[in-house]
Order: C-alpha cells, then structure tokens, then sequence
C-alpha cells in the first residue's frame, strides 16, 4: 500500500509545484475539450431543439439512430476518425491527425448525441401549456422558438455537463486520434493510460485526481441545474 | 348600433367526430364583459379556445373586428389574450414573465408599465419583481398571469375558471384587476366560472352553455 500513498504524496507535489509535463497533459484536455464542446453545442442544440419540437417523417427512425450513437464506443469512433484524417483517408490532406483539433473532432463526435438527445428530450418534457401561453402572449414562430430554449435552458446545461463529463474521460478517441505525443497531444486520459503502464503511479494520480475534482464540479453544477430544470 | 368585436357564424367544432360545441350566432360587443356558465364538458373552455383563435372551428366563421380571422392569426393574437386556471409561469422572475409580451411588441417604459399591472392585480412591485417563477403560491401565480396579459391592454381578455381553487381575497383582486381592464382601456372580457356568485358580479351578460349548445342568455341590471 505504501506505493500508493506515496503516489498521491507525488501527486500532490507535482500539481503544487507546477509539473510542467503534468499541466501539459492538462492543458490538452482543457483546449480539445473547450473546441469539442463547442462544436458539440453549436451543432447539437440546434439538430437536439429541431428534434423535439418539430414533428417530421422519419423522426423516430432519427432518434432511434441518435440514440444508438449514445453508446457508441470511444476506440470505434477513435478508429472511424483515424481513417478520415490518415494521410490516405478522404481529410488527409487536412493534417489534423495527431492533432488537437483532430482529437477535438472525434470528441465531437462522442458528444453531439449527447447532447442531441438530451436536449430533444428536454424539449419534448417542457409543459405542455407554454405553446397556448406564448401564442397567447402575442409571440410569433420565431419568438415561440427562442422562448422554448430559454425554458429548456436548464435541461440544455444539464446535457452539456454530461457530455463534458464523457468527452473529458474518454481515452480511446485522445489515443488513437492524438497519438499521445508528449508536450502536444498527450492529454490527461492518455497520460494516465501511459504512466500506469511505465509502472509510474505519481503522475496518474495527480492526473486522476484532477479529473476527480472536475468530475466533482460536474455533479455539483448538475445537480443544481436538475433542482432548476423540473421546477 | 357598435359593430361587434368578435362575431361567431354557424360555428361547429368536432373531436374525433364528435361536435362538441354548436352555435349558429354569438357575437361580443367592444367593452362588454360576458360570463360564461354550464355544467362541465358543455362547451365553455371550447368556445374560449375559439375565441382565442388558438384553433379553427370545423365549420363556420369566426371574425374580428369584422375580418375573418385566420389568415394572421398572430396578428388577432396579439389582441386577444386568454388566462386559463392554472397558467404556465415562465422560468423566470416575476417582472420577466409580466414583461414578456411588452418585450416581443419592441414597447417602451417596460419596467413602468409591468410596476403599474402588479399594483392592479394587488402584488408589490417591490416585492415580487424579483421573484423567481418557483417562489410564488397559486394565488400569486394566478395574478402574476393575469398581470402579464393586462399589462399588453389587449382588446379582449378570455378568462376560463380564473379564481377555481383561489381564497376570497385572491378571487377579489383578480375581479378588481377585470374590471379595470374595461374601466381603464375598454377591454371586452369573457370569463367562465362556476362561480354564479362571482360571474353575475362581474359580467354583464351571462351566457348558459349546456352539450355544446347556447341555451339561455341573461343580462342582469347593472348594478355593480
């Protein structure tokens, strides 16, 4: 056991003492997270909204298929990513392999049903009387629209931070797509991944109990915006 | 003789074939404050939603302010607004719900006007502005809905069951708040009550529905 407290001692210094190949792997996170939730939001409320508040042919073939994505496996999407971007795939030419924004576009990928899912879902469990109040209050389509997201804004958030929560702890996609390569790719999952195997248990824990603690402020965020979304 | 605000010609509204309203005439006059009454499932809550143009009649015709309606609907809706028994609060503060309408018609002076529809529904603006939707009891709700559809002075205000469920001062305030709508800008009303008591002192016809259909219309001596 001794190992393992010395692991977490180790892993506090090199978090208090600024690691610079900790707050690498780190900051990888942070930037392909930050671009892959943006996209992920920028694409997925809107195909999410749409979802749930029109009616169109074909529309539980379409949630089915989201759906089935919801559980779609990191390494595969990992995988599907690898062979666009790869010299010889259709976005060769793109050099994004190894990339941030390539690892960034794969995570996309993991949370665009996420959030596609969640939000529809949202969207349809809205009340079924706030269609007749914004009729009523003189609001026209456009404003109807506007006004159904802000009601559903909470449930909204509520799928982001679930979302976040796969994006940021996923290894497959970081793997595969990135290449874990040091001081550029290498990010939290990926180091953890490599520094266990090398026998190194200081840098994983420090790595695992950052993405604890964002796991931590995850669920506080979640839970304060469940109370809201059903009030 | 004032041409009617609403007018309603042979009107039949059916679900799943079944006519659930029939009326061959009904006409509202501008200023005029009309009850409805009738047992449950006897058309009430059907003719406000016509009257609401929140759906077509099957067959007739239903025209505002001598224009058959329809073709613009948001345009009527932006005239005719309808409280129902339990309103939908949107997740908002008090002051963000009641200034909603004013907001998507781009008007002025918003927070003046959302103060002044809270003092008539009986609720303090500086209490209750910031209020969020989930702070308030059922009566306060009631008003707060209320003050959102009369501080867009609409030419008709439909009312279905406004004080069910509401203690004596709430239902008060809210026939104080009605009345000031036609006292203030000529509004006309409908409401629907069960409440004989209070619909005959706050209309002045009392129209009886029964299955669908008008059955009687009476027009107690003004005396309120």
């Amino acid at each position: 056991m001794d190992y393992l407290l010395q692991g977490f001692l180790q892993g506090f210094v090199l978090l208090f003492t600024g690691n610079a190949e900790t707050y690498s792997a780190i900051w990888a996170t942070v930037g392909a997270s930050t671009l892959s939730m943006a996209a992920s939001l920028l694409i997925g409320v809107p195909l999410g909204f749409l979802l749930g508040y029109r009616k169109f042919p074909g529309k539980k073939i379409v949630r089915t298929l989201v759906d089935t994505l919801l559980s779609f496996p990191t390494v595969v999407i990992g995988l599907l990513v690898y062979a666009f971007l790869t010299r010889h795939g259709p976005l060769g030419g793109s050099g994004l392999l190894f990339t941030i924004p390539g690892v960034a576009i794969g995570q996309t990928l993991l949370g665009l049903p996420i959030i596609i899912a969640m939000t529809s879902t949202a969207v349809e469990a809205l009340d079924k009387r706030l269609p007749m109040t914004l009729i009523t209050l003189g609001a026209n389509s456009r404003q109807m629209m506007w006004a159904t997201v802000i009601e559903a804004r909470y449930s909204i958030m509520l799928a982001a931070m679930a979302a976040y929560g796969r994006i940021v702890s996923e290894v497959g996609i970081s793997m595969l797509v990135g290449g874990n390569i040091k001081w550029h790719t290498r990010t939290i999952t990926t180091a953890i991944a490599l520094e266990t195997g090398k026998g190194e248990f200081a840098m994983g824990i420090a790595l695992g109990m950052v993405l604890l603690t964002v796991a931590l402020l995850v669920n506080i965020f979640a839970v304060g915006l469940k109370k809201r979304a059903v009030q | 003789m004032t041409s009617p605000l609403i007018s309603l010609n042979n009107i039949r509204q059916k679900y799943s074939d079944r006519i659930v309203l029939s009326i061959d005439s009904f006409d509202i006059a501008p200023g005029s404050i009309v009850g409805l009454a009738g047992p449950n499932g006897s058309g009430k809550s059907t003719l406000l939603r016509l009257l609401a143009f929140l759906e077509p009649p099957a067959n007739g015709t239903i025209s505002f302010m001598g224009r058959p309606t329809f073709a613009k609907p948001n345009a009527v809706h932006r005239e005719v607004t309808l409280l129902v028994q339990e309103p939908y609060l949107l997740k908002r503060s008090v002051f963000a719900n009641v200034a909603y309408g004013l907001k998507i018609r781009n008007k002025n002076d918003i927070p003046g006007k959302v103060n002044r529809a809270l003092e008539i529904v009986g609720l303090d603006p500086d209490v209750f502005c910031k209020r969020q939707w989930f702070e308030l009891s059922g009566g306060e709700r009631q008003r707060v809905a209320l003050a959102a559809r009369l501080v867009l002075k609409p030419k008709m205000l439909l009312m279905d069951e406004p004080t069910a469920s509401l203690d004596e001062k709430s239902s008060t305030l809210i026939r104080q708040a009605a009345l000031s709508a036609r006292e203030e800008y000529g509004a006309s009303l409908v409401i629907a009550s069960h409440d004989m008591a209070w619909l005959k002192a706050v209309s002045d016809c009392i129209v009886h529905l029964e299955k669908g259909n008008i059955i009687d219309t009476v027009c107690p001596s003004p005396e309120k």
